[in-house]
């Protein structure tokens, strides 16, 4: 079993805290907080991605969000405050991207980010869909399945399923409907 | 311009092919719902979702410009107290390694290679597992707390290493096959011994230890 290491040269070790990390790993020329929101993009990123689901939007407005946070922030903070920033900075700009595609509406339906998502945000994600999934029709969950998680295009969808691939779109159209009003309430 | 099943289908094929959709205005919240309740979807598809190499690259230059700017501005005279730089609960589970660096900012020293940071104070021993139940030479996976780490058995010795990988701070998966921990961010491995084994052009840094020990037949885990 290995002693907890202290050192004299770190002026907050003490006795009490023996969990050790070593020195972080810093890219050469770089400043601590830099690295900070550095080690914050991945969870931002895929927080972004799973409300905009495409790579496009997601990097703008991931790269919008450091942008807006690090020229509103002092530069003196902490990492739990850096983070909840950041979350609230990536909500704010999430609101803004929905506006414009419906002028109203658009606020309330942010989510609870009050606890940060940890950076493996997406085994959570679909926990969610699972959960989410779970309230729908067969037919219903069938084809949001065959879509989005496994891929199917519309044609081989029609084929899966036995039906028009006009059907498969009002199918899928009903679905999301559907879907999206189950989610306000999960929520 | 009501909502229609085509035009729904083809914002959920750019989704599908990672392709900015177009920007039509929606008629109302159902419609709205609809695109989120996509774009959720599409995100739960294994493997989509995350960064890419390029964008991480982009953004890592970005931001030390941008953080630079900032700091060469006067700032306010807040400053943090050292404790409040302190891991004290759960919250921060994954960020472990990034609050030991901003908490690093204040600790006026060289940034070699050196003595261990504390990270957690006023902890406590919490028990994980028994130590009956540990394989030997194999990590098992555990959570206590705001830890998330690996025991490994050797003989009556148990090692305790964290799990959140160095890189950024996912928390890592161990492979049976391949005997080692991988990311599942960027791919990211480690030897058991916490090592890390791939070929970032900066070596990532060990694993950090952490501290366990065996009371009565149940390894215990110091944690919050």
């Amino acid at each position: 079993m290995r002693e907890h290491e202290t050192s004299s040269a770190a002026p907050i070790a003490s006795r009490e805290k023996v969990v050790s990390l070593p020195h972080a790993h810093l890219p050469q020329g770089q400043d601590h907080l830099t690295w900070a929101y550095q080690t914050h993009v991945t969870a931002i990123y895929q927080y972004i991605y799973s409300r905009v689901g495409n790579r496009p939007d997601a990097e703008d407005l991931t790269a919008q969000v450091f942008m807006k946070a690090i020229s509103g922030m002092r530069n003196d903070v902490s990492v739990p405050e850096l983070r909840s920033w950041l979350y609230r900075v990536a909500q704010t700009t999430l609101a803004d991207h929905w506006r414009e595609y419906y002028a109203e509406g658009a606020e309330e339906l942010e989510e609870d980010v009050t606890r940060p998502p940890a950076p493996r945000e997406n085994p959570e994600a679909v926990h969610r869909v699972d959960a989410l999934l779970a309230t729908l029709p067969e037919s219903y969950r069938r084809v949001l399945e065959l879509r989005f998680l496994r891929g199917y295009s519309v044609r081989e969808t029609a084929q899966e399923l036995s039906l028009s691939e006009a059907n498969v779109k009002v199918l899928q159209f009903r679905a999301l409907n559907r879907a999206g009003r189950e989610r306000g309430r999960m929520s | 311009m009501n909502d229609d099943p085509e035009q729904l289908d083809r914002h959920v094929d750019d989704l599908l092919h990672d392709r900015k959709p177009e920007r039509t205005p929606l008629p109302d919240e159902d419609a709205l719902r609809a695109r989120q309740t996509a774009a959720m979807l599409r995100a739960a598809k294994p493997g989509a979702g995350l960064p890419s190499k390029e964008f991480l690259a982009r953004m890592q230059g970005s931001i030390g410009e941008w953080v630079g700017e900032q700091s060469a501005r006067p700032q306010p005279a807040a400053r943090p107290s050292r404790r409040s730089l302190l891991l004290t609960g759960a919250a921060g589970i994954a960020a472990g390694v990034a609050a030991a660096v901003g908490l690093q900012r204040f600790v006026p020293k060289p940034v070699a290679p050196g003595p261990a940071q504390a990270l957690v104070e006023k902890g406590a021993w919490k028990p994980v597992k028994a130590l009956a139940e540990l394989p030997q030479s194999t990590p098992v996976a555990f959570r206590s707390g705001a830890i998330e780490g690996f025991l490994i058995r050797h003989g009556d010795e148990v090692k305790g290493l964290s799990a959140v990988c160095t890189h950024m701070g996912c928390i890592l998966n161990y492979s049976k096959f391949r005997n080692q921990f991988e990311c599942p961010c960027h791919g990211a491995t480690f030897e058991t011994t916490g090592r890390p084994t791939d070929q970032y052009d900066t070596p990532l840094p060990t694993l950090p230890s952490l501290q366990v020990r065996i009371e009565r037949g149940q390894v215990e885990v110091y944690s919050v």
